[in-house]
């Protein structure tokens, strides 16, 4: 570098400190309804469903034909046969048929992973538009037939000679014919997730009434959020749901609190994880129409909010150093301290509700001094969310959580949520996002007003 | 003990027919009554060389104990490639105890080199040790493993039975059941992972390890040898815990097992795993602990250790 650059900071400045030139915003999204697994949806695929989100977003944006730059979206719990789900759920779209998709699959992370990845190709100038988003059906769920019958098959296929195949087929027994269904157990531990909460829940000695509250919290807010229309633009009605159909707008705290245990009771301290606050199964879909700038506005689509950056984290939860869902607690800190941000300089946070007790663990995990001392390498505790600017508009416990589908419906809500804030004391209104998934990982993100 | 000629097998011996030598011989002795009238264990030891692990076999093995099917070895598999070398110990004529209904009390492994699929391995079992226990008499089956025609020992094993009821003149009982722990006063911690046991568990496991004992088989040939039902091999149950204690551990450890009540399948057991570091940050040492969560009656404890 010549000598007379170091007096001025511009290339200097852009030489330590890489700064990109284009930014990535948020134009708007689109969700179908979430459904109760049963439902509404029990016969919709995920290729059904994420097209009839795309279509949505499709429609709301005039985007009939449009070449996208690129459409990423995935689902965690797949069929085999759904190998190129996204490609095949654009080919089904009114997209134009030249547009590149590709499948991704982090867990719940999976949408808002789809975000981050699309608004890096965008930022870095590989595409100007992208469509994000994830799908997830628990009534469509596949059914794997048993290990030993799928072994049988296999070598089936592999024989040669009708003596060979007999031979193989003999070796069929009646416990072969029984199915192969998904669970939510963890691989590696064998626990379900809401087992594992449990855990985390009573490590970190959250109170069943505290939860109750949080789910009580999510369903009104929720409901006061359809109320005042704050979806007419983030919604496009399915199979006859114009509303997420595990909202309950009429519940109350006296109803909650008589919900009976559903995990944790095997564990020595009293159970309090009950089916109100923690997430049903679910089925939907969500998508979100990312650009650049010029792009938005060559096509006249407006700008929400602009993807700042994004984190991802893992624990090391497989014999207890950490709580199944706790990967958030550290991706945040070292998002923030990136920037140069502390919670004071978040508007909004959005912190996906797996279950109301991950979000209190997480809160109470920021809150710990020790813990921010030790785990986080910080001088002290991390801070204290203010619960006023947590989940405004509901989420999860409320909303249902159809997994790859998530990420997708809280950018989609908070950017609009970041539009309407418009600027806090003269900076963009900030937002920050935080999911948790299975395999002990979370990917957490900050979105800012355009 | 010193074993400097042992004597060569010239193949493996065959476990389904040492089992129903064991039968015989069980019959036998309830038809003439009595011990076996000897009180002293074989100073001799057996060995099979140039033995090779069954490549399709290791991978059932590896994936019914939840190991990644990888290329090394897993401890628990050794144990068995060498368990019918140990069988054909305690099936000798001048072996002191019923080989049937022995009780597998604890297990000791050192893993002292990684073995590959692919070595040829010299495999040598002896017993020794002959005690006294408060419910009987009980002994130690040592194995070692070696790499084919060489003197360097890759794997240790040391396998303590109980024959229950059995006591044998000149052995004397210990005075008081030392060592133990009351089950009584174990407080189940948090588990930090859940096993859900099925009732094949038994057959599935004789059929990757080769060992067919029928109080792992089913209800009935369980029931025929006096158990309410059938039971998970401990060495099952120990190689699962071994798995799940995963990648952190060393390249040579040491691997204990002490059983305790037994697990009538099917289960769900109960899993607690604690991680010890060194003060430089390394692993140390992965301490596991395993119980009935209904009941909260411990089923076995154990360590993974780090060898120095």
């Amino acid at each position: 570098m010549a000598a007379e650059d170091m007096t001025t900071d511009g290339p200097l400045e852009s030489a330590t400190h890489p700064r990109t030139t284009r930014s990535a915003v948020i134009v708007g999204g689109n969700r179908i309804p979430f459904a109760r697994t049963g439902g509404a949806y029990v016969k919709s695929s995920n290729q059904d469903m994420l097209t009839a989100a795309l279509d949505g977003l499709i429609a709301r944006f005039g985007l009939q034909d449009e070449r996208i730059g690129e459409v990423a979206a995935g689902a965690v719990l797949k069929h085999s046969r759904d190998f190129n789900l996204t490609r095949e759920a654009v080919l089904g779209s009114a997209l134009s048929p030249e547009t590149p998709a590709y499948d991704l699959q982090q867990a719940c992370a999976t949408g808002l992973e789809t975000v981050i990845g699309l608004s890096n190709k965008i930022k870095l100038g590989q595409i100007d538009s992208g469509i994000a988003g994830g799908v997830d059906s628990a009534s469509d769920a596949p059914i794997a037939v048993s290990e030993g019958l799928r072994d049988i098959l296999l070598d089936l296929n592999r024989a040669k000679t009708t003596v060979q195949k007999l031979k193989i087929i003999s070796r069929i027994r009646p416990k072969d014919l029984a199915p192969d269904a998904p669970n939510t157990g963890e691989p590696r531990t064998g626990l379900s997730m809401g087992e594992h909460q449990a855990l985390t829940t009573a490590q970190w000695k959250i109170s069943r009434e505290a939860q109750d509250e949080l789910a009580y919290n999510s369903h009104r807010n929720l409901a006061s959020a359809y109320e005042r229309g704050f979806f007419d633009d983030l919604i496009t009605p399915y199979r006859g749901l114009n509303k997420d159909s595990n909202l309950r707008a009429d519940t109350t705290l006296e109803k909650l609190s008589t919900l009976k245990p559903v995990f944790g009771k095997t564990l020595g301290s009293e159970a309090t994880m009950t089916a109100g606050n923690s997430t049903p199964l679910t089925d939907g879909a969500s998508t979100v129409l990312l650009a650049t700038e010029e792009w938005a506005d060559a096509h006249g689509l407006p700008k929400l909010a602009t993807v700042l950056d994004g984190e991802a984290a893992a624990v090391d939860f497989v014999h207890g150093k950490d709580g199944l869902l706790m990967a958030p607690v550290f991706a945040v800190p070292r998002l923030l301290a990136r920037h140069g941000l502390t919670f004071e300089d978040i508007d909004f946070f959005e912190i996906h509700e797996a279950f109301a007790g991950t979000v209190l663990s997480t809160l109470a995990a920021w809150e710990d001094e020790e813990f921010g001392r030790t785990r986080l390498g910080l001088g002290g505790a991390l801070g204290k969310v203010d619960r006023a600017k947590l989940n405004v508009n509901g989420s999860s416990l409320a909303a249902g959580h159809p997994f790859a589908a998530t990420g997708g419906r809280i950018v989609a809500s908070l950017a609009k949520m970041l539009h309407e804030k418009g600027t806090v004391d003269g900076r963009p209104a900030r937002g920050l996002i935080s999911v948790c998934a299975a395999g002990g990982q979370g990917v957490v993100a900050i979105l800012e007003a355009a | 003990m010193n074993h400097s000629q042992p004597v060569v097998l010239g193949e493996m011996p065959s476990l389904s027919k040492l089992y129903v030598n064991a039968a015989a011989s069980a019959a036998r002795r309830r038809l003439l009554g009595g011990s076996s009238g000897k009180t002293r264990l074989p100073a001799v030891s057996h060995e099979v060389r140039g033995v090779r692990a069954d490549v399709e076999n290791l991978t059932a093995y590896q994936h019914l104990v939840g190991e990644t099917a990888s290329d090394t070895l897993p401890a628990g598999y050794v144990h068995s490639l060498a368990f019918p070398v140990s069988m054909s110990v305690m099936n000798r004529e001048d072996f002191p105890l019923p080989l049937l209904g022995m009780i597998h009390l604890k297990n000791r492994i050192e893993q002292l080199v990684p073995i590959q699929f692919a070595q040829e391995l010299d495999v040598r079992s002896w017993a020794e040790n002959l005690a006294g226990h408060r419910a009987g008499t009980q002994l130690d089956i040592v194995s070692e493993v070696r790499a084919h025609s060489s003197n360097d020992v890759l794997w240790r094993g040391v396998s303590t039975y109980l024959a229950k009821g059995v006591f044998l003149p000149g052995i004397d009982k210990p005075g008081s059941p030392n060592g133990a722990t009351g089950a009584s006063e174990f407080v189940p911690p948090d588990p930090t992972a859940l096993w859900q046991v099925n009732l094949d568990a038994g057959r599935n496991y004789a059929a990757v390890s080769g060992d067919f004992n029928p109080i792992h088989l089913s209800v009935l040939s369980a029931k025929a040898l006096g158990l309410r039902g059938s039971i998970a091999h401990g060495m099952y149950l120990a190689s699962r815990a071994l798995a799940d204690v995963g990648a952190v551990k060393a390249e040579s450890f040491a691997w204990n097992v002490t059983f305790e009540a037994p697990v009538f399948l099917p289960a769900r057991v109960a899993l607690d795993i604690t991680t010890v570091q060194a003060d430089s940050g390394n692993w140390e040492r992965s301490d596991y602990v395993a119980w009935n969560p209904r009941s909260g009656r411990r089923h076995f404890t154990g360590s993974v250790a780090a060898l120095t």
